[in-house]
């Protein structure tokens, strides 16, 4: 009876709404903290939703449920800093107006139904999670210049509200190809790469004057739109801007340098010719998945409209001090995909190995630095003292093709088990 | 093999050739551990290259005078790979006629850019032949080519011309019929019959003494009738299950050799194909987004049932240099790793009908060899030296850094 009323619990979803309260204490592992070397044979002790305890000496409080690790390797939930996952292809762009920073993404959000199960609750993105993912940056999609702003979930969680980390968390602006190519086909603008930066350059000079207006005018009509684009004004959130080519990004750093805001630039396939620039002002680069560098809404995108793909870019620009994540870009279920998903970005990462980044650096792309990026280095990104208990159990080195991800925690819950 | 007689065979192999090679160089890689895609792997062992066909292997191969050695201690060989099914070499605009839904008279070749920088990108990914064909934008979109990346010579490039015709499943007209996948099968179906009274009226023709003109010829029906010839086979893109049965309808009733593509859901049907010797090649990445890891293991559980496998990029939509890592996928849902290999080998080529010169490393096949600085299937191994025909075409040493 007890454990059919702890069944009924765990349906309703009323087991995970109380906070982690029985310590967790994975031991005897290889754990890989990102913010410091590796400790082999280490613990590491969730408490309450949070990291208690990390290190090679450290004794399990009493009571604590005890994993065994040994044999196995930790390391924190992976992040990605792009992904799609979760967002119906219908409900990834506006296929009417280019720019439309009063769309949240958030809202279009939808996993019920969708992640592997079908069961409404709990939430679980069975997709990301196979991969360690456990906190990822959803968006709009680059078919609009402008699609709206993003927001950074956990894939996993109770319910809607308890996954969201962060809302808004940019303003998502594509350039290049991808809205130009849609914007083109419907006969409107922008149908160049010039009238993309104009529109773009136009709609903040408009979000400027509305933050003018506003001040001088507390009753004016409020502005949804407006009043987004005013957080990236003020810098409370960054653009994220997708440029693949040199000309593309350019324009993404002169819009920074122009409206005074914070920048991210997303695929950043060129970005090799403005590491000096990138580096000394910190700009942080995303960059897509390594076998598949381009970044794009396309099935097969025109090459000329490229650069060619280069392995070397994210061991390159870590190494001249750029903040460089590697992420999946995932498109959304149900879509011919050009490339991986969640499940994918450690393998995927792995390559990146072989092109001069250490495997230290290439797991530190796809944990700490994109939590960085994101600005949610506080919680997320490593195995530290006080931040969220997001942890990956893995049964080899993480950046083995034969790894599997064993555990995944989030929040000190244990939501995935192979 | 004894060695002495290895030795012979090597200098059989570099007589007959020595005429017709570019060069006559023979190269011997030795002290690796080789995946012959044929047999067990031979560890600490020695390939001899020589008028662009494997001339000896084994663990006691001595290199004939003046030959160049490769001193690959600690490194891996493996044939040189096949990627089954990829639309490399041509504009993107160039891979479907849509207008046009039932093309078979459509040939790759006549969009082919041979020296598109694609190839290059294969070779150093250890990519040594392709299937590259149309797209899959119409129900049946023409010849495919099966060709080598790399040379300057294309006639010796081409392996086939006839590489198989392309059929897609599931792509289905909005504005026009076939708008339903009904539609799609009695519309192909309609053609296949069309095609066997094309070729029954050229045959009365024939039989008749050929009197009079001739029947008017088509180039659609023509090169249909190679498939019910079996002069090549379909090669059909096909997701569902559905659509994977009313291929295996249509081969029942036509006759013709089949091969699925993409093939999503064949693992659902799998007895059905192998008690038919139906070849199913795989793309693990892809269109799979969502699909769960029943539909990751389907290449394990087609294997396990019997079907000859293998993996594919699709490239440009994964980059054909990863066709290795499609293999790796595969080996981490259960497929052992020889099996894994073949599928980017062996039964690759066999199934794209060229397996007599390419996918393993025997003696007498082409000399197609790839090195790498670990195991194949690991993401941070990288290619270190790729010979083709015989010839080192790609050395990662002389990359830029």
């Amino acid at each position: 009876m007890p454990r059919i009323i702890a069944v009924l619990l765990f349906a309703l979803g009323i087991g995970s709404l109380e906070a982690q309260d029985r310590p967790i204490a994975i031991r005897g592992g290889t754990v890989i903290p990102m913010s410091g070397p590796q400790i082999p044979n280490g613990t590491l002790v969730l408490r309450g939703g949070k990291i208690v305890a990390v290190g090679a000496n450290v004794s399990v409080p009493a009571g604590a449920e005890v994993i065994d690790a040994r044999g196995k390797f930790v390391m924190p939930g992976v992040v990605d800093a792009v992904s799609h996952i979760g967002i119906d292809a219908n409900d990834l762009n506006e296929p009417t107006d280019p720019m439309t920073p009063q769309n949240r993404a958030w809202e279009s959000y939808n996993p019920f139904g969708t992640f592997g199960s079908g069961k409404p609750n709990p939430l679980r993105n069975i997709e990301g999670l196979t991969g360690g993912v456990t906190t990822m940056y959803i968006a709009p999609a680059d078919a609009q210049l402008l699609g709206g702003q993003g927001a950074i979930v956990k894939t996993a969680g109770a319910t809607l509200d308890a996954v969201l980390v962060k809302e808004p968390a940019a303003i998502d602006i594509a350039l290049g190809t991808p809205p130009k190519a849609v914007a083109r086909a419907a006969n409107r603008d922008p149908a160049t790469r010039m009238a993309e930066v104009a529109m773009l350059r136009q709609i903040l000079v408009k979000g400027q004057e509305y933050e003018r207006n506003k001040q001088s005018n507390p009753s004016l009509a409020r502005d949804l739109g407006m009043e987004a684009l005013g957080k990236l004004l003020r810098k409370e959130i960054p653009a994220r801007i997708q440029a693949n080519n040199a000309t593309d990004i350019r324009s993404a750093l002169r819009l920074r340098e122009e409206f005074a805001i914070d920048v991210i630039i997303d695929g950043g396939a060129g970005a090799w010719e403005f590491k000096d620039e990138l580096a000394a002002k910190k700009i942080p680069v995303v960059l897509g998945q390594v076998s598949h560098q381009y970044v794009s809404n396309e099935e097969i995108p025109d090459k000329q409209d490229y650069p060619t793909p280069d392995e070397r870019l994210a061991g390159r620009l870590t190494n001249a001090g750029v903040p460089t994540a590697l992420a999946t870009f995932s498109r959304s279920f149900g879509s011919l995909a050009p490339a991986g998903t969640g499940k994918w970005l450690l393998i995927d990462a792995g390559i990146a190995a072989g092109y001069g980044m250490t495997e230290d650096q290439v797991l530190k792309a796809v944990t700490l630095v994109p939590a960085q990026i994101l600005g949610v280095a506080d919680r997320v990104g490593s195995l530290e003292v006080g931040k969220d208990a997001d942890v990956v159990i893995l049964d080899g080195p993480p950046l083995s093709v034969k790894t599997w991800v064993q555990r995944v925690y989030v929040n000190g819950e244990l939501v995935y088990t192979k | 093999m004894h060695p002495a007689r290895l030795l012979l065979v090597a200098a059989a192999i570099g007589l007959t050739h020595s005429a017709s090679a570019q060069t006559d160089e023979a190269i011997l890689v030795r002290g690796a551990i080789i995946h012959t895609a044929a047999g067990a792997p031979i560890p600490n062992g020695a390939v001899l290259v020589r008028g662009g066909k494997i001339a000896a292997l084994g663990t006691n191969v001595t290199a004939p005078a003046g030959a160049r050695i490769i001193e690959a201690a600690g490194k891996v060989v493996i044939p040189g790979m096949i990627d089954n099914h990829s639309h490399i070499g041509a504009r993107p605009t160039d891979l479907n006629d849509t207008p046009m839904l039932i093309g078979p008279q459509h040939r790759f070749i006549d969009a082919l850019d041979w020296n598109d920088p694609d190839f290059a990108d294969a070779v150093s990914g250890g990519v040594t032949t392709i299937v590259t064909g149309p797209g899959s934008g119409e129900n049946v979109s023409g010849m495919a080519a099966v060709i080598k990346t790399f040379g300057t010579d294309y006639s010796k490039r081409m392996l086939l011309e006839k590489g198989g015709m392309k059929f897609a499943m599931g792509v289905k007209g909005r504005t026009r019929y076939p708008a339903t996948t009904m539609g799609v099968a009695a519309n192909l179906r309609q053609y296949l019959i069309k095609t066997q009274e094309y070729v029954a009226a050229q045959k009365k023709w024939e039989d008749d003494g050929k009197k009079g003109n001739p029947p008017a010829r088509d180039l659609g029906y023509e090169a249909m009738s190679d498939v019910l010839a079996k002069r090549t086979y379909v090669r059909s893109h096909v997701h569902s299950a559905t659509d994977v049965m009313t291929l295996v309808r249509l081969k029942d009733e036509f006759g013709f050799d089949l091969t699925l593509h993409h093939s999503t859901e064949a693992y659902k049907v799998a007895p059905e194909l192998a008690k038919r010797g139906i070849s199913a090649v795989v793309l693990p990445l892809g269109p799979r987004i969502g699909l769960g890891e029943d539909a990751m293991a389907g290449p394990y559980i087609l294997w396990k049932a019997g079907v000859k496998v293998a993996m594919h990029t699709d490239a440009p939509v994964i980059n054909q240099k990863w066709l290795r890592l499609c293999a790796a996928l595969a080996m981490r849902y259960g497929i052992p790793e020889e099996e894994a290999l073949k599928m980017v080998t062996r039964n690759a080529a066999e199934i794209a009908r060229v397996g007599d010169r390419a996918g393993s490393i025997e003696v007498g096949k082409d000399a197609d060899l790839v090195i790498l600085d670990g195991a194949w299937y690991e993401p941070k191994s990288r290619v270190d030296v790729v010979i083709g025909d015989g010839q080192v075409i790609y050395e990662r040493a002389k990359e830029a850094k």
